[in-house]
């Protein structure tokens, strides 16, 4: 009897300009009733053809751009660039650059999952652990703005090299900085995930399998959270990475409480990298032997880093000129993001804010 | 029941703590030293050889100059287009003189589009305010005053070589 009957379905517009899709991300949803039966990401709205862009600029001037891919995470966009280019040249980098960069890189990733823990709790309807999240990422902020001047757009790396040595007294305030996150992390630890009524919105939602994640190609935090260990700094240490000691998360079940945890306890990995770091880091100099114009040996390079939201690579066509043939960027919000259809079907509309929000998009990546 | 307890526990705790927000109009923000502002122009250093116009990744430099009597070049336009500009620093980092850096003036606000279009004179009246001016007016100051006291040393030497 029920299968006779004619239902109406209603069209939900849900953005572009939408809170919770922090950004402009339109997502048309078809209801039946609550039950959501189909779903629409509609993108591009804040696409600026950085890929495009490119192919007229040097490849110092790409560096700029790709700080506005990843807006959260500007370090590790800047290192995926200057990681491709520095491979496809078989450049030496000096020990303190390197040191450098996985300072603030994984400073970066702690700053970035911290927006994701703020603004995830906020979307659910939790309003001060967002506050918190942001106290301490202003922290961060702030040192990347006193070693490179900016709080967002950082342009702080060169193929080569970096552009600034720390201050004097950066490094130590990057020490003293450590124990303190730390200890916000376990506060936050325990006002958010012994919260029955968190637990209780998030488990099992959003849920996929490990071959599910494999066959859509996540990467990051989403692949992990089902229980496959994947971590491109682990696998594929570049960098030096190799000399660090930490651990690769994986969470089990794969649903939005997996992943949110995830990202907390990775937050912990990330400081201990910082801290060894910071320990170990040698004097000398900060920018090595470049040639002064750079010129890509024509070929096709690629290479690909942990970025905080999974694997960000940069592909390099080059035809021998200091500008590059075609670049394209391995983005993994934008690949993470099609698997939202597949997770929305069949859920209560309710639900649909916890899954958007545990995927963790940042629309200048999805975009591009 | 117990996490919502110890929820409130640390909101208990959070009460006798400082306030992080700054009051932005009243309270002003302290910038670090690399922070990269509005940019100041000098046009005195300026020589001319179009390397930042060359390395703008959005070309919002534009600038144009001539030999003036003694066959050295002077700038004669510069203007910043800062609908564009992304301030990435790139132009200050290739300029051979210093003529073109980067201050603490963040404050950008036009009513109009073309209001965002920056001459000369406005990018030297920024030096001036909020640029390094008065560090480098200190700065010659205080070589004025070295060359005026280098030459008295000098005289007492020798006067003492005399002796």
């Amino acid at each position: 009897m029920t299968s006779t009957l004619h239902k109406e379905e209603m069209i939900l517009n849900l953005g572009p300009q939408h809170p919770s899709t922090h950004g402009v991300f339109r997502l048309v949803v078809t209801l039946d009733g609550e039950q959501i039966v189909d779903a629409d990401p509609v993108i591009g709205y804040l696409h600026r053809g950085t890929e495009k862009l490119a192919e007229g600029l040097q490849y110092t001037q790409i560096i700029p751009y790709t700080d506005r891919m990843d807006y959260l995470a500007a370090m590790l966009n800047n290192y995926a660039l200057v990681h491709a280019v520095e491979y496809a040249l078989d450049l030496e980098i000096p020990d303190r650059a390197e040191y450098l960069r996985m300072i603030v890189m994984e400073l970066n990733r702690v700053a970035s999952h911290m927006v994701f823990i703020g603004t995830y709790l906020l979307d659910l309807g939790a309003m001060s652990p967002f506050l918190y999240a942001f106290i301490e990422r202003e922290n961060i902020v702030e040192l990347f703005n006193e070693i490179c001047g900016a709080r967002l757009t950082y342009n702080y790396m060169r193929i080569g090299g970096v552009k600034w040595d720390a201050t004097p007294d950066w490094i130590d305030k990057v020490r003293r900085l450590v124990p303190m996150l730390r200890e916000k992390v376990k506060m936050i630890d325990n006002l958010v995930s012994g919260n029955e009524i968190f637990l209780n919105r998030v488990r099992g939602i959003g849920k996929f399998t490990k071959e599910e994640a494999l066959n859509y190609s996540l990467s990051g935090v989403n692949l992990r959270s089902t229980g496959f260990r994947f971590d491109l700094r682990k696998v594929r240490p570049y960098g030096i990475y190799d000399r660090f000691d930490f651990d690769v998360i994986v969470g089990e079940n794969g649903d939005a409480l997996d992943r949110y945890t995830c990202r907390l306890r990775e937050i912990e990995q990330s400081l201990r990298i910082v801290e060894q770091a910071a320990s170990q880091i040698p004097e000398g100099p900060v920018m090595g032997k470049v040639p002064k114009m750079i010129r890509v040996p024509a070929g096709e390079y690629y290479a690909s880093i942990e970025g905080a939201r999974g694997e960000l690579g940069a592909y390099i066509v080059s035809d021998g000129k200091d500008k590059p043939y075609r670049l394209k960027f391995h983005r993994p919000s934008f690949v993470n993001l099609q698997i939202l259809r597949k997770l929305l079907i069949g859920q209560n509309v309710a639900n649909l804010i916890a899954i958007l929000g545990a995927v963790d998009i940042v629309l200048g990546e999805v975009d591009g | 029941m117990f996490g919502f307890l110890k929820g409130m526990g640390i909101t208990i705790r959070q009460l006798p703590t400082k306030k992080v927000t700054l009051m932005y109009p009243n309270e002003r923000p302290q910038w670090p030293e690399r922070f990269r502002g509005v940019h100041e122009y000098i046009p005195e250093l300026c020589i001319v050889c179009y390397q930042c116009a060359r390395i703008c990744p959005t070309s919002c430099i534009s600038l144009s100059g001539a030999r003036d009597d003694n066959k050295k070049m002077r700038i004669e336009t510069y203007d910043i287009n800062f609908e564009i500009c992304i301030l990435c620093n790139l132009c200050t980092e290739v300029c051979p003189t210093n003529s073109i850096r980067m201050t603490s003036q963040f404050e950008l606000a036009e009513y109009t589009r073309d209001g965002l279009y920056k001459n000369m004179d406005w990018l030297y009246h920024n030096h001036v305010e909020h640029g390094s001016f008065r560090a480098m007016q200190a700065e010659k100051e205080r070589a004025a005053r070295e060359e005026l006291e280098m030459p008295v040393q000098q005289k007492s030497d020798d006067r003492g070589g005399d002796k």
